[in-house]
């Protein structure tokens, strides 16, 4: 019935009420009431906020306002412009200075040719493949111990998997299983699917005895 | 030297005089909103002349640091609603407002009623008996018939918000005041 009365209820709905009020006598009362109830309300609250100020109001707070010490524009909004856009211009600089990492590859490796290695390709980008890697939680404590102390080599970032491989490469050529001087890191056309070559490795165990020869060798792993 | 520090002084104070002359075009009509957005929550005309005066001195204090002057009135309001729930509390009228009521509760015919004292009781202390949240969209959307989207702009909310919100107020007010009208008779 309040709802009713203060015109929330749906048009159906309503008509649905008024037409059942026709027909019934105590919730045509409730209704009367409801309304009643509406109206008290509205004139109530109009009649508690119906007022003006005295007429001294404007002249106390005038003398009030005369006994304030002058407002002064703060010093800090003047300044607001200027600083939105020295900072501004810090953003654009910082921003500019980013590295990018262009092209489909996550891969991003900025890798130093050695000069102690020998270039077995020819390749421009042969190297060693000895860096600090650059990764993100579990990855990263997957990682063997030595890779943590390599701190202040160029960061490598790439996929979790290379991440791995990568890690026992170099664990395999740390530990001296594998010549790191015969490995050939070459650039693939991300286009192009993933060809897997082969790679030879020598192993630096001394040459083999007349009696190994008979023995056939042990695959490496790494 | 000294003529650039007279014409930085001289530009200071003619800001603060532009300050000061914008202020004084407020109080035009923000005291009149001041007091009745006191009054609707004090109903009483001295108090709420009272907090109307602090809340227009304090906004004069902060007018400098209002970056967004034409959002004046709807600060003042806050500021004005807020002071006069803090006289409220501080002074614990609520409890008076319920014995007056008490006190002075008898039959009389509708028209009666509406201009009685005893009515503005009972509606102050339905009205007092809001959230702060109805209240205020309530006693705005009674000052000069502010529709809802003067009430949003003031109160700082949206209009959907405020129409739930008057139509919440309204529905708990008159469950409030249901009682003072079944024993009345009309006419």
């Amino acid at each position: 019935m309040t709802d009713a009365a203060l015109g929330e209820l749906r048009a159906e709905r309503e008509r649905e009420l008024l037409s059942h009020a026709m027909e019934c006598e105590a919730c045509r009362e409730a209704l009367r009431d409801a309304t009643r109830v509406r109206e008290l309300v509205e004139r109530g609250i109009e009649l508690l906020v119906d007022g003006e100020p005295s007429s001294q109001f404007l002249t106390v707070l005038r003398r009030r306002i005369a006994q304030e010490p002058h407002p002064v524009r703060s010093r800090w909004m003047a300044w607001t412009p200027v600083a939105a856009g020295a900072l501004t211009l810090l953003l654009i600089l910082v921003i500019g200075r980013m590295p990018r990492h262009n092209g489909p590859s996550p891969i991003a490796s900025r890798l130093k040719p050695s000069p102690s290695s020998p270039d077995v390709t020819g390749a421009p980008d042969a190297t060693r493949l000895n860096a600090r890697a650059s990764v993100s939680g579990r990855a990263s404590d997957r990682l063997p111990r030595a890779h943590k102390a390599t701190a202040g080599l160029p960061n490598i970032i790439m996929p979790e998997g290379q991440l791995i491989a990568a890690a026992r490469l170099s664990e395999a050529i740390n530990s001296g299983r594998v010549d790191g001087t015969q490995l050939v890191v070459t650039q693939r056309d991300a286009d192009k699917p993933l060809e897997v070559n082969p790679i030879e490795i020598t192993p630096l165990d001394p040459p083999p005895t007349p009696d190994d020869e008979e023995k056939p060798a042990a695959p490496t792993e790494f | 030297m000294d003529a650039l520090a007279a014409s930085l002084s001289g530009s200071a104070v003619s800001h603060d005089e532009s300050l000061k002359r914008e202020f004084e075009q407020r109080l035009a009509d923000c005291p009149k909103l001041a007091y009745r957005v006191a009054l609707g929550v004090l109903h009483n005309a001295a108090e709420a002349e009272d907090v109307a005066q602090e809340a227009m001195l304090r906004a004069y204090r902060s007018f400098n640091r209002l970056r967004e002057r034409e959002r004046f009135r709807a600060w003042l309001v806050r500021m004005t609603f807020r002071l006069a729930l803090d006289r409220i509390r501080s002074k614990g009228r609520r409890e008076r407002h319920e014995r007056a009521a008490m006190e002075e509760q008898r039959e009389a015919s509708v028209e009666h009623l509406v201009t009685s004292r005893e009515f503005e009781r009972h509606v102050a202390r339905a009205l007092d008996e809001l959230p702060e949240k109805l209240r205020i969209v309530m006693v705005l959307a009674a000052i000069e018939g502010y529709n809802t989207r003067e009430v949003a702009d003031l109160a700082g909310l949206s209009e959907g918000t405020v129409k739930s919100r008057l139509f919440l107020a309204r529905k708990k007010l008159a469950e409030s005041l249901q009682c003072l009208v079944k024993n009345i008779p009309v006419g």
